[in-house]
């Protein structure tokens, strides 16, 4: 214990320290990159449109995603509006197992859709739980589109969803990587 | 007219943030289970993986691997191995990354315990 503890003040101490000059100053395409994801989250942060794409979903996520426009979750007020048209949309909102008749309007929609775009997988069937691959389904979205955010649930609740949303335009933070789900053996002692 | 907004065209802002107060509907949405490594082996393991519809279950020698991102909440878990399983409450579950996903939980318990 003694032996850890001046490795860990150490430590503490070095985000104090005033970083080497080398450090300090990065690559032009790295504050290039910086700046353009700066821009991005900006333009995104202040408004963005959703176009939804059901992939042979059984349409229990999009009755989900039709709540987030009703009055208790309105998703308007955090700048998010659904559009018809895909030229319109700054994010594709995937449900479905992704059947392969869809291929084709699944490509098309993708390609309508002007940059930078986000495609968030949506539903338990899209992220490649429900379904397995066949001659009828891919069995997840990710085998056809890159996927950046994924939104688990069967169906996922609008408040899933909106998290989902605010962890796609980056402001809100991704909270399911730091989870275990094992329950705590303190807990389970104490019983 | 919400006050919000007029505040909003003064200041300039035109979004709220997220949900300043969380939601009481949240404690009654079905969630994912969250696994007690202590109640589980490799039987009581396979029981679990036998019985998901979702395959979001498999075993890889002494850990269960639960794919967060297949399971539908239904519950089957819970009533198949009692103890083992419990809704785990966490609903704000969108990953960046799909390996986020997918929790390896070991299996604690002794053979013949």
């Amino acid at each position: 214990m003694t032996d850890g503890d001046p490795a860990l003040s150490s430590q503490q101490d070095q985000p104090g320290v005033p970083p080497p000059a080398s450090g300090s100053e990065p690559g032009p395409e790295l504050a290039a990159g910086r700046q353009l994801s700066e821009r991005i989250a900006r333009q995104f942060g202040r408004s963005l449109h959703i176009r939804t794409l059901d992939t042979g979903s059984c349409a229990a996520c999009e009755q989900e995603i039709r709540l987030l426009a009703a009055p208790h979750y309105d998703l308007n007020r955090l700048g998010f509006f659904f559009t018809p048209a895909p030229r319109h949309a700054d994010l594709l909102m995937v449900t479905g197992p992704m059947v392969r008749a869809f291929d084709v309007a699944a490509r098309k929609t993708y390609e309508a859709m002007p940059g930078p775009k986000i495609v968030v997988a949506t539903g338990a069937c899209a992220l490649g739980g429900v379904y397995q691959p066949d001659a009828f389904v891919h069995g997840s979205v990710a085998e056809i589109l890159s996927v950046d955010v994924w939104i688990p649930g069967c169906p996922p609740s609008p408040l899933t969803l909106l998290q989902g949303l605010l962890v796609a335009v980056d402001r809100l933070a991704e909270k399911v990587g730091g989870l275990s789900f094992a329950a705590d053996e303190t807990q389970e002692a104490a019983q | 007219m919400a006050l919000w907004f007029l505040r909003g065209l003064r200041r300039g802002v035109v979004t709220t943030g997220y949900p300043a107060r969380s939601d009481d509907s949240a404690a009654r949405l079905p969630t994912p289970p969250a696994f007690r490594p202590a109640a589980l082996d490799r039987s009581t393991a396979d029981r679990l993986v036998a019985v998901c519809p979702s395959l979001a279950l498999r075993r890889e020698a002494d850990v269960l691997v639960f794919d967060v991102g297949a399971c539908t909440a239904c519950g089957r878990c819970q009533d198949a191995v009692p103890g083992a399983a419990a809704p785990s409450g966490e609903f704000e579950l969108a990953a960046t990354s799909r390996a986020h996903l997918v929790k390896r939980i070991p299996l604690l318990r002794e053979a013949g315990t």
